[in-house]
């Protein structure tokens, strides 16, 4: 059935001829074959008739117009709640860079001094509802640079211990310090954030600590799946690092993250994976703590505060900037002005089309009245 | 078996063999020995002299390519020859560097192995039919000769030297030189349908020396002792030469193409002939001719093409400016940042800038549509698939479907503007029927329309003609009755005329006399005659042997001058039993007019005064629903032009009588449009605008060779005749016809297609655009060189509007979303690249992108692609001027394809720029957004095909909830636990937010990119309703088909007389047939193959 490709070779082909001229001539002119001899009559199915049932949506102006309408005012809906649910949201937000002489980390931003500490105070005049998160920022930092993204080591960090000894490429030039395998290697661990913040409340001139919960901040698939540590050496997480260089930034291996936890250490240290999780843009911010325990679980009440940073890491050089910011979150997350406004733009962008939809289809429809 | 290896010649060969100018001493270089394998079998046992084996080659053809061990690297080697496949594999290569691999190679590679694979095992599907074909022919049985006698082996067998037997009806296994036959003369006859398409039958005529020597009884025992030597030229392709000599018994016999059988031919009216196999497989003369097929293009896929080709340079430049942003970026913002000018390593910012445009081409590489080629072609083998499958188009009376030959003009089938056709065979049947006939002034017979006046005739009694085997559709008693009774001498000489005056052969079979005519006129007329009772009986060379009335008459025959289309008249002179001597003639109206005696019969004759005895009528009907179709395709838009080797009065009656010219028609004729277009006077005088006084010109060759040798006017005959309803080109030659096509395409951009039956079509059809070949009377050979096979005229209508229209719609709807589905997706990494450092960071997780190409978006464009339809099947043919929206190009335009990729450059900025803003200064990370706008981008474009989905079968919507469902499941599995243990540099994108705002955040994006679409499809609904309101309130004119009442010309005009046939048999009758020594004249076998049947000047 299929033609041939080279249609000169098809000649002397045994193929079913297409056309049966030959019997033409011996027949005295008639064309007409043995009576049912339909060998090669299609079939009728409604495939290769082309006619199989299908639905032909009619749209007509009766609704289009209604339904460019209804789109618009869901939007509008979503945008209002949107809207009013990031208004209800409050944030207390501030740059300790330091770039100011009149602003408390100021001396701390030069970056020779090391262990300099700094001291934000603020006031709060209304309650700060809970539970209220604290996160960091960094802005003008590419995190989203593909060279940093890549530069990790998967195997590593999933407690694989062969690639203790030899880290990927991938995390060049942060594999190997003085010869000794950098664990965890590569670029994005190197550069981790290492500001340490402390809140407290200022009640009567005494500096009233608030608990800041570090457990539970990173993702859960992180926590869970993602990062591994090594299997312990003896009982001990140290031992199943040896043989391995700490990050050259890093003050402390990995394994002595966080002294007063023995179980937030190596890779499963939660500020650690809440770092290692790439931010989508140059300005970013990232979850620090939680304030879910004791006088402060149901917020912050009012009062004076006094936030003390541990400033450690530079961003002056690039640029950057940090911030310290208090949030409390509602059903949509932190606050996000941009998409309800989105949302509201949109919807009335629908409303405004179906009404000129609407005068166009008027002016048409009837041109000189109903003459 | 002797074999003699003391002839000269042999070591003339050897030694030009030796010195390796083998080829160029002599033409006459290729040397059969008859009877002697051992002396070809040794030629082939040399394998290092390749050539020498190639001469020698088997029987066995093999047409298939690939063996099992080739069929990769060839496949392969094939493809990569495609710009897409080999950009791709540059791409993958690109990726295996590190430095550069900004996506991993497995994203490129799998589509390319999918796309490679799919396309292998088409061609495999392909060449397995081929090698199963290839086998079937080379097992067919025939006879050859060996020591124990004719034995019945398969051709590929057969080896040069080997003396073949061919029976009746066999079909030739390789090129033969005749040796002898069982008829006198050593005559055969075949049949040619399968080399030039031609079903007259030829002869062939073997040497007198051979035909002498070689008859004996029983056949083998001359045969084997046959030691002759043939010395002729090399293989070669031209079927209608051959030179070659015997040498036998010391003895040299010129040979020409007459005494050879080529392959393919099939043994007629023989019973059997005897040949020596000279040239095997594929050094066979047809074989040789099977050259390279030209692939016609059609103008959207060069358009697309166009556009691909801008799309990689586009992604050259967007890569080099992103290579200049990544060098900024690292001269500006790295060197401040410790951590990424340590990830730079210390080159410089120029050669990172550099490293960055890789990184930017395989980024942006999904871009080019690299699945688009292979769903393409897949799409065009289903469009043609469907029109094969068309029931409307199948024709029962020779089981004959449509068929598609060439598989990638679909579309165009809905653009056509001009289509020019034959008449002969296209417009009519070809089925030539005695009507009428007018003896002595007398007119007998009725026409078809009086018969329905005349219902109560009586059938013709021919009941007392023992030789009436039906096929007459004449009614008139009266001249049987006179014809019975003898009353009338002049019907009667003139029914001895019609049963002379010809060159058909007689045949019995089964009991019956069949006739085998050059012409189907002759056959009409000579078939008449026998009903009538004059009996055509049998001819020899020199006398003819008629019945007429039951007696049996011999007349000797002196002379025969046969037709040819210069003379356009025959005459045979003959001497009757009585003795007298008659001069018959029978020719065209014009030319027989031109000879006849002026005064009473009784004065003097000269040579030229002929007496008339009477005028033929034969009809040859318009095939069914013609005029119907023709009046469609008018609507359609199509400007209709008939090309015809008729004279113009058959032609102009034709054009009335199928409505290609309405009956109030101004009729410009050849000399007016010499006036018109030759001396520059103004053009349209006479044509107007004025749609009620439409004009068609005429134009007979003369005209037609004078508009073609000066552009000038062709360029004037082209504009003067897109005023004009339609063009009728007459007494036109096949080389004209496809001048004429030419002309079109050269003076307009309008898309053409040729439809023609025969053999002098096949010109046209291959220089037209699209060349449609009927399945006529005039056998295949239309059909083989066209790109789609009908078996009516009218099936053109349907595969035009209905099949033609919705392949149009389907595949620039299909090209139109594909464009925008790949750019919109790919061209996101260029938006994001300015918020990562130009660092060419893909915003997708690397398993999305080839599933993207692969599952999530593949499946409903092809459902649309291959189910859409805008119109039903009856609304295209009831509202024909829907087709003009392909003629006028509009839904694949540079327009509409700007359109498309503006659009989907604004739904890459949506995709990318509204889910950052809703990202920007909040804790949400990459993964997330990457999940976002890939969630979003498959929405969107799942959103718009099903904006463009017009009609909905259960396909379409299985195929797009297919794709959503493999979307969540395979993004589920590529995100699970088990694979990221197992490698998790590899599936690293475990988890990732859900909250709301992340669903929000791909609402928004996905209404915001596909609000473009939907206003676009909401003012369409609008303002088209508004127009069809205002529609409604008036009709339109043009609508409205005139009434039928009254009609110039009409029935009343049909085709006549056209004297169209071949050369017959005259020379063959004529000539001494087996006497002549010589080669006889070349025009004769010329005329003979190209088989014009409607004759034209040049002959």
């Amino acid at each position: 059935m299929a033609a041939s490709c080279w249609p000169a070779s098809g000649f002397y082909r045994e193929k079913k001829r297409n056309c049966s001229a030959r019997t033409a001539i011996f027949d005295g002119g008639m064309m007409k074959n043995k009576e049912g001899e339909v060998a090669n009559r299609p079939d009728n199915t409604a495939f290769t008739q082309q006619r199989l049932p299908a639905w032909q949506p009619m749209l007509s102006a009766g609704i289009v117009i209604p339904g460019f309408l209804v789109i618009g005012l869901v939007f509008i809906g979503i945008g209002v709640a949107l809207f009013l649910g990031s208004q209800s949201i409050q944030v207390l937000e501030s740059d300790y860079t330091g770039l100011n002489s009149n602003t408390p980390c100021y001396e701390c931003s030069d970056a020779s001094k090391k262990n300099c500490t700094c001291s934000i105070e603020f006031t709060l005049t209304k309650q700060f509802d809970g539970p209220v998160f604290l996160y960091y920022g960094l802005s003008n930092f590419f995190q989203n640079h593909r060279k940093y993204g890549v530069s990790r080591d998967y195997y590593q960090l999933s407690g694989d211990t062969a690639y203790f000894k030899n880290p990927s490429d991938s995390c060049s030039p942060y594999i190997y310090d003085s010869g000794v395998p950098i664990v965890p290697c590569g670029a994005a661990a190197n550069s981790m954030f290492n500001d340490s913040f402390r809140l407290y409340q200022l009640v009567g001139g005494t500096k009233k600590p608030v608990p800041l919960d570090g457990k539970g901040i990173s993702w859960w698939t992180d926590y869970n799946i993602v990062f591994r540590n090594p299997p312990l050496v003896n009982g001990s997480l140290a031992a199943a690092f040896n043989g391995t260089a700490k990050p050259v930034n890093w003050a402390k291996p990995a394994y002595e993250l966080d002294t007063s936890d023995p179980s937030n250490n190596g890779f499963m240290n939660e500020d650690f994976l809440v770092w290692m999780r790439r931010a989508a843009l140059p300005d970013f911010r990232k979850l620090y703590r939680r304030i879910t325990q004791g006088d402060y679980a149901a917020g912050l009440p009012v009062g004076n505060y006094s936030l003390e940073i541990s400033y450690n890491y530079p961003v002056i050089g690039f640029g950057g900037r940090k911030k310290i910011v208090l949030s409390n979150v509602s059903w949509m997350g932190g606050k996000n002005m941009f998409l309800g406004v989105a949302y509201l733009v949109i919807g009335s962008l629908c409303i405004v089309m179906s009404l000129v939809m609407l005068i166009v289809y008027a002016k048409y429809k009837f041109p000189e009245g109903d003459s | 078996f002797a074999c003699s290896d003391s002839l000269p010649l042999l070591t003339v060969r050897t030694q030009n063999i030796d010195t390796t100018i083998f080829f160029s001493v002599s033409d006459n270089t290729w040397e059969v020995k008859a009877n002697c394998h051992h002396f070809h079998g040794q030629l082939r046992r040399k394998p290092f002299r390749c050539f020498r084996q190639r001469r020698n080659a088997e029987n066995a053809v093999r047409s298939y390519r690939y063996t099992v061990l080739t069929f990769l690297p060839l496949n392969l080697y094939e493809q990569f020859q495609r710009f897409a496949n080999i950009f791709f594999l540059l791409v993958v290569i690109l990726q295996c560097v590190p430095a550069i691999a900004t996506i991993p190679w497995y994203t490129t590679l799998l589509p390319l192995i999918i796309v490679l694979s799919v396309r292998g095992m088409k061609d495999l599907s392909a060449d397995l039919a081929r090698r199963r074909s290839d086998s079937q022919i080379n097992s067919r049985p025939c006879d050859v000769l060996t020591p124990a006698g004719f034995t019945t082996l398969q051709w590929k067998d057969v080896c040069i030297g080997d003396v073949l037997r061919i029976h009746k009806d066999q079909i030739i296994p390789a090129d033969l030189l005749l040796l002898c036959s069982s008829e006198p003369h050593s005559l055969c006859y075949v049949e040619t349908a399968d080399i030039d398409g031609e079903t007259n039958l030829k002869y062939r005529q073997a040497l007198s020396i051979t035909h002498s020597e070689l008859i004996s009884d029983p056949a083998e025992e001359a045969l084997s002792t046959f030691d002759g030597n043939v010395l002729c030229e090399n293989p070669n392709n031209r079927l209608y030469s051959f030179k070659g000599d015997l040498y036998w018994r010391g003895k040299t016999h010129r040979l020409d193409i007459e005494h050879i059988l080529l392959r393919g031919m099939v043994l007629r009216n023989t019973d059997c002939a005897y040949g020596l196999a000279i040239y095997t497989g594929s050094d066979c003369k047809i074989l040789r001719n099977s050259g390279q097929v030209i692939v016609k293009k059609t103008q959207v896929e060069k358009d697309f093409n166009r556009v691909v080709i801008g799309i990689v340079l586009t992604l050259l430049l967007v890569a080099v400016l992103m290579a200049v942003g990544s060098g900024l970026f690292e001269y500006r913002v790295s060197p401040k940042m410790e951590v990424l000018s340590a990830l730079g390593g210390g080159s410089t910012p120029v050669y990172r800038g550099f490293l960055a445009f890789w990184g930017y081409v395989i980024l942006l590489s999904p871009s080019m549509p690299i699945a688009l080629y292979i769903t393409f072609e897949m799409i065009h083998v289903v469009h043609c698939l469907l029109i094969g499958w068309d029931l409307h188009m199948y024709w029962a009376n020779n089981d004959t479907p449509a068929q598609a030959r060439s598989k990638s003009l679909n579309e165009e089938l809905g653009q056509v503007g001009h289509l020019l056709s034959d008449k002969t065979g296209t417009l009519t049947q070809n089925r030539l029927i005695f009507r009428q006939c007018c003896i002595a002034g007398d007119i007998y017979g009725l026409l078809p329309h009086q018969k329905l006046v005349h219902r109560k005739h009586p059938p013709l009694d021919l009941s007392w003609n023992p030789y009436s085997y039906g096929g007459l559709h004449f009614h008139d008693q009266r001249l049987v009755d006179r014809l019975v009774k003898q009353q009338c001498p002049q019907s009667q000489e003139f029914l001895t005329s019609l049963v002379l005056c010809h060159t058909v052969m007689s045949e019995w079979k089964n009991g019956t006399i069949r006739y085998q005519a050059a012409s189907p006129d002759e056959e009409a007329l000579v078939v008449a005659a026998r009903e009538l009772g004059w009996v055509f009986l049998s001819r020899t060379r020199d006398s003819l042997t008629i019945n007429a009335l039951g007696q049996t008459l011999n007349y000797e025959l002196l002379a025969l001058l046969d037709f040819t289309s210069d003379r356009r008249r025959m005459s045979v002179l003959v001497r009757e039993p009585g003795g007298g001597l008659k001069l018959y003639c029978k020719g065209a109206d014009v030319v027989i007019l031109e000879r006849l005696q002026k005064d009473s019969p009784h004065q003097e004759s000269t040579a030229r005064a002929l007496e008339l005895l009477g005028v033929t009528a034969i009809e040859d009907r318009l095939q069914d629903g013609v005029p119907e179709a023709i009046s469609s395709l008018r609507q359609a838009g199509i400007k209709v032009w008939v090309l015809t080797g008729d004279k113009t009065e058959t032609a102009v009656n034709v054009g009335y009588s199928c409505r290609l010219i309405d009956p109030d028609t101004n009729l410009l004729q050849g000399e007016e449009i010499q006036h018109n277009t030759c001396r520059c006077s103004v053009i349209v005088c006479r044509c107007g605008n004025d749609s009620t006084h439409l004009t068609s010109p005429q134009l007979s060759s003369s005209p037609i060779k004078c508009l073609l040798m000066f552009n000038k006017w062709g360029a004037r005959f082209v504009a003067l005749s897109n005023q004009c309803q339609s063009v009728l080109c007459c007494r036109v030659t096949p080389g004209q016809k496809a001048e004429v096509v030419r002309l079109i395409r050269k003076h307009t951009s309008s898309v053409t297609l040729a439809i023609g039956d025969g053999a002098n079509d096949v010109n046209m059809i291959k220089t037209a655009h699209i060349g449609v070949g009927l399945c006529g009377v005039e056998g295949s050979q239309a059909v083989q060189n066209a790109d789609f096979a009908l078996s009516q005229f009218s099936f053109l209508c349907r595969l035009l509007l209905v099949h033609g229209h919705w392949s149009y719609y389907r595949i620039c709807k299909f090209l139109h979303y594909f464009l925008f589905k790949t750019t919109a997706f790919a061209l996101v990494h260029i938006w994001f690249g300015f918020f990562s450092g130009f660092s060419a960071q893909p915003l997708y997780e690397t398993w999305f992108i080839p599933f993207y190409t692969i599952a999530y978006t593949s499946m409903p464009v092809q459902c649309l692609a291959i189910f859409e339809q805008d119109v039903s099947a009856e609304g295209c043919l009831r509202w024909a001027a829907l087709y003009k929206t392909g003629q006028r190009r509009d839904l694949f335009s540079p327009a509409t394809l700007a359109a498309s990729l503006l659009y989907s450059v604004y739904t890459s900025l949506v995709l990318c720029l509204l889910p950052l803003g809703a990202f920007h200064s909040t804790a949400l990370d990459y993964q997330t957004l990457a999940i976002t706008v890939a969630t979003s981008a498959v929405f969107t474009v799942t959103i718009e095909i099903i904006i463009q989905t017009r009609y909905w079968t259960k396909y379409n919507i299985a195929a797009i909830c297919l794709s959503l469902a493999l979307y969540f499941i395979l993004t589920l599995i590529v995100h699970s636990k088990i694979l990221h243990d197992k490698l998790p540099a590899d599936f690293y994108f475990t988890g990732t937010s859900l909250n709301p705002v992340v669903w929000l955040t791909i609402l928004l994006t996905t209404c915001t990119a596909t609000l473009p679409s939907l206003t676009g499809l909401a003012l369409n609904v609008v303002l088209t309703q508004s127009s069809k309101h205002r529609v409604h309130s008036m009709m339109l004119p043009t609508q409205v088909r005139r009434p039928g009442g009254f009609r110039r010309g009409g029935v009343l005009r049909h085709s006549s007389y056209a004297m169209s046939q071949g050369a017959g048999f005259g020379r063959l009758i004529t000539s001494g047939t087996g006497l002549h020594a010589t080669a006889p004249a070349q025009e004769g076998a010329e005329a003979a193959a190209n088989g014009t049947k409607e004759n034209n000047d040049k002959l």
